[in-house]
């Protein structure tokens, strides 16, 4: 039966279904599942196999979104009697994200935090328009490994340094990693600005955070 | 020293190729008027939306989406003047937008400049913009001129920067496509009264004109949109540019883009309509790809079909169109990609017409500027405009008295007709540049050695000391309010 049912798990995270996995992760509440065994045995392996594929070109971002999606949806149901049991995820690591302030383009961090959010961290989004300090404060209270901000255009993007500064004046910079993204930004901005890290897309900057807090894919 | 710039050479065809039929056009038109209708745009202006309550759209202030019905749509898109006049320093320079010609333009907004002396990557400055100005100047293909790069050495007012940078540099239109802030324009409406000499004068002939990017899917940067309408408040004209991705900021189906492109557009337009009617008003949508592998932008796939319909829904408007040409997604100019993504484009953008094409110039998917890009994107442009001139077929050119003269098997160098026509019947690009006893040189080698030698001999007619010093010092009250 709880075999069933975690196939299931499973299986709604690779379908996509948001839904579905709701749906089963209330099951499991009601029927006594451990909600960390409906974690890690039910929607992980599928989370799993979707990363597989993705990896080996027979799935793409948009069905790398919807399993992500169809993640949040069942961790948010398990989570309030996963904590109330004690028990913890294990994750990869707590990123802060955003875009700064003065721009509200989202799509390229949302890509980054949904790929990031699939290899295991921890994601904090806090939308667009950010300013600085708030990303410094953000980090502070979740004990952020890493901080993430996103610019896309050339009038915004000065703003990426701002954030290093405030990370510094939240005396905050020995522990936290800063990368940044967005179409104006190149590594050679990223250096310039004293930032840890600079990639080109949402896939790449998986293993750069890897790369930055010395995990091994 | 000034110098002699050529004649400018737009495009010129009264071919038309066509990608989509009349029914296509009205189902496109519809789907728009449906997305303004039922699912609306958001403006997250005040000014903006207080415009539209007074002009009965629906408006919910709590979302900042704003409902447009089609006939008020209609009414105020009656008003966009199809053609308009964009101004320059040399009015013998002004672009008289008309049917049949095309003027183009260099690309804009780069980030990083490949260094021209040492050949490293660096942030692109505020001297980039102005040497490259001078190049494109110089060029009979650029009709008008794009700050190329941004001035990232003058922080928050680097728009302005690159307006003065541009306009010392140059006798042609210029248009901006970063000025983003009623503060901002207002000082970029001042700087530009200064050249016109008054504000009547700054309407009747504006010397430059904006871009203002709106934000897939169906938002309004509101910088952008206030900006917008100081400039359409003094008349002078603005464009709305659409940047649909399909998959990631719009549907992964073209005609759902161009629909959710031309919607944002429209609704922009109709805000400033409703403001200002009949300020001139340009359409452009910029479609892209997102690698669905890893989320990359991508401008130049190998499936663009209909890449220049977004110009026939324009002007199905009545609209004037900025077309998009050029910006490889190559890392670096001189290679197949390069080449092999942009060589088409101005040859389409010639049939079917936009008013104003941009740009040539820039690689790396428009974000890095190379200066000899922009000699070897000019060539690519003459390849296309000397493909679209007509075939003079005449008694003269068909020769038939020297065909007879020379008759079956003999040679047509020693004839008279010959010596008048051979020297210009081959036309030297960069491909054909002699060197010595024969042979061509590397044409990537000439388009440097072009770019040197415009920067060394070609300069503008400087601004006169006294517009050149107001210049300066609203510059200087701009970079101490905004800076």
């Amino acid at each position: 039966m709880t075999a069933e049912l975690f196939t299931a798990m499973r299986q709604s995270i690779v379908d996509g279904e948001a839904g579905a996995a709701g749906d089963l992760a209330r099951q499991a509440l009601a029927t006594g599942v451990s909600p960390l065994d409906a974690i890690e045995r039910g929607y992980v392996p599928g989370l799993t196999a979707v990363g597989e594929a993705f990896s080996a070109g027979d799935m793409f971002l948009p069905d790398m979104m919807l399993a992500a999606r169809a993640m949040k949806a069942a961790v948010e149901i398990l989570e309030p009697a996963l904590k109330a049991s004690g028990g913890q995820r294990q994750i990869a690591g707590r990123v802060v994200i955003g875009t700064i302030k003065g721009d509200i383009h989202e799509i390229g961090k949302n890509m980054v935090a949904m790929m990031l959010a699939s290899a295991g961290f921890e994601i904090h989004d806090l939308g667009v328009d950010v300013p600085a300090e708030r990303f410094a404060e953000k980090a502070a209270e979740v004990d952020a490994d890493i901080v993430g901000v996103s610019a896309l255009l050339t009038t915004t993007m000065a703003g990426q340094r701002n954030v290093v500064q405030a990370i510094v004046a939240a005396g905050l910079r020995s522990r936290v990693k800063i990368i940044v993204g967005g179409a104006p930004a190149t590594q050679g901005w990223a250096d310039e600005i004293g930032a840890d890290g600079y990639s080109e897309d949402g896939v790449a900057s998986v293993a750069l955070a890897r790369q930055l807090l010395g995990i091994s894919a | 020293m000034t110098s002699e710039r050529p004649p400018l050479e737009p495009l010129r065809s009264s071919r038309r190729v066509r990608f989509l039929s009349d029914q296509q056009l009205d189902d496109l038109r519809a789907a728009t008027l449906r997305i303004l209708e039922e699912v609306g745009v958001k403006f997250p202006s005040d000014r903006a939306l207080r415009i539209f309550e007074e002009h009965g759209a629906s408006v919910d202030r709590e979302t900042q989406i704003v409902r447009l019905a089609p006939d008020l749509v209609m009414r105020a898109m009656a008003t966009v003047p199809r053609y308009f006049t964009m101004a320059a320093r040399d009015p013998s320079l002004d672009l008289v937008l008309q049917d049949g010609v095309t003027w183009f333009t260099n690309d804009g907004c780069g980030v990083e400049t490949i260094d021209f002396e040492t050949g490293l990557a660096r942030p692109s400055t505020k001297a980039d913009v102005a040497a490259m100005a001078r190049v494109a100047d110089y060029l009979p293909s650029s009709g008008f001129i794009w700050p190329m790069v941004s001035a990232q050495d003058k922080g928050r007012t680097s728009p302005l920067h690159e307006m003065d940078a541009c306009w010392g540099s140059t006798m042609k239109h210029v248009q901006s496509e970063t000025i983003m802030g009623a503060a901002h324009c207002r000082y970029a409406l001042e700087m530009a009264t200064v050249l016109a000499g008054s504000r009547e004068e700054l309407r009747r002939r504006p010397n430059f004109s904006l871009v203002v990017c709106t934000i897939a899917p169906l938002l309004q940067d509101q910088p952008g949109i206030e900006g917008a309408l100081e400039l359409a408040a003094a008349g002078v004209p603005v464009g709305f540019l659409s940047m649909p991705t399909l998959g990631t900021t719009a549907p992964a189906t073209m005609a759902g883009a161009l629909a959710l492109g031309d919607a944002e557009i429209i609704s922009a337009t109709v805000l400033l309509q409703l403001a200002h009617p009949g300020t001139p008003v340009f359409h452009s949508i910029m479609q892209a790809w997102a690698d669905p592998r890893t989320g990359t932008y991508v401008g130049y796939p190998l499936d663009q079909r209909a890449r220049y319909a977004p110009v026939e829904m324009a002007h199905h408007w009545g609209m004037p169109s900025l077309g998009a040409c050029y910006g490889t997604d190559a890392q670096r100019p001189g290679t197949w990609q390069a080449a092999a993504d942009v060589a088409l484009d101005p040859f389409w953008a010639g049939l079917v017409g936009p008013e104003i094409v941009t740009g040539m110039g820039l690689v790396k998917t428009y974000t890095r500027l190379h200066a000899e890009s922009i000699i070897l994107d000019n060539d690519l442009y003459q390849r296309a405009r000397y493909a679209l001139l007509d075939l003079d077929v005449s008694p003269e050119t068909l020769a038939l008295d020297v065909i007879a003269n020379v008759g079956p098997a003999g040679h047509f160098l020693a004839e008279q007709h010959t010596r008048k026509y051979m020297r210009h019947a081959m036309v030297r690009g960069l491909t054909h540049e002699l060197t010595p006893p024969s042979g061509y040189r590397d044409p990537i080698e000439v388009a440097r050695e072009r770019v040197r030698t415009i920067l060394e001999t070609h300069h503008v007619e400087p601004i006169e000391p006294a517009k050149q010093a107001e210049l300066t010092r609203i510059l200087a009250a701009a970079d101490r309010e905004l800076g």
